[in-house]
């Protein structure tokens, strides 16, 4: 079960960033739309970034003890 | 023909009517009724300005009803029906009592046409919401309330503060689209994001919406931040700062959600990112920008009270509301329903196609493209990516699936939560779908024309594109996006530190400096005291002090000679304390009194004499 998921999940992904190909916007604002597989590739990184960004902001600044406020 | 009355009447009537009905059956069912009476009440409210009532000689205008009041009247009544299913098992009167006056004067603030009666209603909002808050009755929710309403009277103040000033220089309580810049609306705009929950003025919805009941919380992410989106809409369109503010706030909230490890504070912080989406939207100020935030605000209200039911529903079966006592005990095979039902609001939230996220939040982000605003736009998709990380991937894999070491596995007691809390799960889910594939039916109901339409091929390859490849990215970092059992401190650091630090002020430096003081004073007051008993011997006193002082002194001059000496100025001040007063002593033939005044008669006379001559 996990397994066909696994595969569905990959094989979605890759058609999706085949179809980035050749799918674009009528009207592109801005010069990174016209990249093809733009989002796939902001998704990604942009997922790592946030995590890393968030992590090292709580392990350096904010997080504190449960009962830090008591 | 039926004639409608101001919503805001009705709710108050259902207020006042719960308390006294016997038969609980009665009761479920004037819970609701009254928000369907409601509905069919807006039905009939026709556009333009109505319910206009005289006071102290302005226009009070409790009906301006246009296509703007009018979306926000619908999803508020709809959310208010779905919120009062799932509190049907709710035993206590007042939590219902609260939530219908707390709906009421929403609807109040949506229809109001004028600054007066917009405050009284902003105030009733506050004012009301906090017993949705404190019937949770633990501790933390006591002072997660009183940190609340304090937030929120603040902001009302300001916000008070600046219709005066309004009022006083324009003349006129119509509320109408304020023009930015001048004091008086800076304090409005002020008053207005303080409940928009906009950073830094946040805090209160992270620190009070995860404290309050699991069915008030429902009512809670609904009405206060929305009906702030809608007045923002109404009088700060097009405000530059608002649009920076908003796409800041989109990430502020996801960046902190990512750190939560309790779930429902994890969907507060989330509630803050996507009024950021709204709040952007008011900024940018164009047609679509204006719509896209009507229609996201909609379609946020149905989705995050899916998320919060869904999350109310985990915490009411099992008693855990953190991710660290819930993750690994495989709560998806006890509790599959709920978990369908909350992934299609997490999926609503995070813009998959075809649920209603995606037709209201690509259009705010859409319309910063067509503004040409290239870092809001990447800060708004910047934001989707945490959403769906979060929402979507985080919080339903920590609290129905997850992993646990061996040594904490252990099961807890978990069932399907009650029927009426499916059932309100399963209509609002079911909105969040119909309004996803049938956008025509929302966007009918939006305040300017709308000519857009997300379901292009471009728009669904992109989003998904997005999409699973943070799903790739968080199947990465699995291991590392974890929860710890730990706080995140916030913005309201500031005042609950503060608050500490004034208390501890008070109890020991001041406390000290009050002690000496009073030390200080005791001695003086005893010496007082002491020689009041008996003012005659005051010069006596004053004398043999000083004589025995000039002794001490001499003291190591002359030695033991003065010893005697200074023995009897000792005895002499004591007897002398010992003698009380005894008017008997002090008499003379004629009294002080008389005596003066002879004094000074005289002295009258001989002045008066000098005169004449």
């Amino acid at each position: 079960m996990l397994k066909i998921l696994k595969y569905l999940f990959f094989t979605s992904i890759g058609i999706l960033v085949l179809l980035g190909f050749f799918v674009v916007p009528e009207h592109p604002h801005f010069f990174w739309e016209k990249i093809p597989a733009f989002d796939a590739i902001f998704g990604f990184l942009g997922c790592i970034v946030i995590v890393l960004i968030a992590k090292s902001l709580g392990h350096y600044l904010l997080e504190k003890d449960e009962d830090y406020y008591d | 023909m039926i004639k409608p009355i101001p919503p805001v009447f009705l709710f108050i009537l259902g207020a006042l009517i719960i308390p006294f009905l016997r038969f609980r059956k009665l009761k479920q069912f004037f819970q609701i009724f009254i928000p369907i009476i409601a509905f069919i009440n807006l039905l009939y409210m026709p556009e333009g300005t109505y319910w206009i009532y005289k006071f102290i000689g302005y226009e009070l205008i409790l009906g301006r009803v246009d296509k703007l009041s009018m979306c926000f009247g619908y999803v508020f009544v709809i959310i208010a029906f779905l919120g009062m299913v799932y509190a049907l098992h709710v035993k206590e009167d007042g939590q219902h009592t609260a939530a219908f006056l707390y709906i009421g004067s929403t609807l109040g603030v949506t229809f109001a046409g004028d600054l007066f009666s917009l405050f009284i209603f902003w105030e009733v909002m506050a004012a009301s919401s906090v017993f949705l808050i404190w019937y949770q009755k633990d501790k933390a929710a006591l002072a997660a309330g009183f940190r609340y309403i304090l937030i929120h009277l603040f902001g009302g103040t300001l916000l008070l503060a600046g219709i005066i000033i309004y009022v006083a220089n324009t003349g006129s309580i119509r509320f109408d689209p304020l023009e930015y810049g001048n004091f008086a609306s800076q304090l409005i705009l002020l008053g207005f994001i303080i409940n928009a929950a906009v950073p830094p003025f946040h805090a209160w919805l992270s620190d009070s919406y995860p404290q309050a009941t699991i069915t008030g919380s429902v009512f809670l992410t609904a009405f206060t931040t929305k009906s702030a989106v809608y007045v923002l809409l109404r009088g700060f369109s097009g405000v530059e700062l608002l649009a920076w503010l908003g796409a800041i706030m989109a990430v502020y909230g996801v960046i902190y959600a990512i750190l939560e490890n309790d779930i429902r504070k994890l969907l507060a912080y989330h509630i803050i990112s996507q009024v950021g989406y709204m709040v952007c939207g008011v900024g940018l100020g164009s047609e679509m920008a204006s719509n896209g935030s009507t229609a996201h605000a909609f379609c946020h209200i149905l989705y995050k009270a899916l998320l919060f039911m869904g999350a109310g529903a985990v915490i009411y079966v099992t008693g855990q509301r953190k991710i660290t006592d819930l993750q690994g005990r495989n709560l998806y095979k006890k509790m599959p329903i709920c978990l369908s039902l909350y992934m299609i609001g997490a999926f609503s939230i995070s813009a998959v196609p075809p649920f209603n996220g995606f037709i209201s939040k690509s259009m705010v982000v859409a319309a910063a493209g067509e503004l040409h605003r290239p870092i809001i736009h990447i800060l708004l998709h910047l934001a989707s990516i945490g959403t769906f990380l979060s929402v979507a991937l985080k919080l339903p894999y920590g609290t129905w699936f997850g992993k646990v070491s061996k040594k904490d596995k252990y099961e807890i007691q978990a069932k399907e939560p009650p029927l009426n809390m499916l059932i309100a799960m399963g209509m609002t889910a079911f909105l969040c779908i119909f309004t996803g594939i049938y956008p025509k039916a929302l966007y009918n109901l939006l305040p300017y024309p709308v000519h857009y339409h997300p379901y292009t091929l471009y728009y669904i390859v992109a989003t998904m594109q997005l999409l699973l490849l943070t799903a790739a990215a968080f199947w990465l970092l699995i291991d590392k996006i974890g929860v710890k059992a730990t706080i995140s401190i916030d913005t309201d650091w500031f005042y609950r530190k503060a608050g500490k630090s004034f208390t501890w002020f008070c109890s020991h430096p001041l406390e000290q400096l009050r002690t000496r003081i009073k030390d200080a004073f005791t001695i003086e007051v005893d010496l007082i005291i002491g020689l009041a008993r008996n003012p005659f011997t005051v010069p006596k006193a004053l004398f043999w002090n000083f004589c025995l002082y000039s002794t001490k002194i001499l003291m190591p001059l002359f030695g033991s000679r003065l010893v005697e000496l200074k023995k009897e100025y000792e005895d002499r001040l004591t007897s002398l304390k010992a003698e009380g007063y005894d008017e008997n002593i002090y008499r003379t033939p004629i009294g002080w009194g008389i005596i003066l005044v002879l004094i000074s008669f005289l002295l009258w006379i001989i002045m008066n004499l000098h005169t004449v001559s």
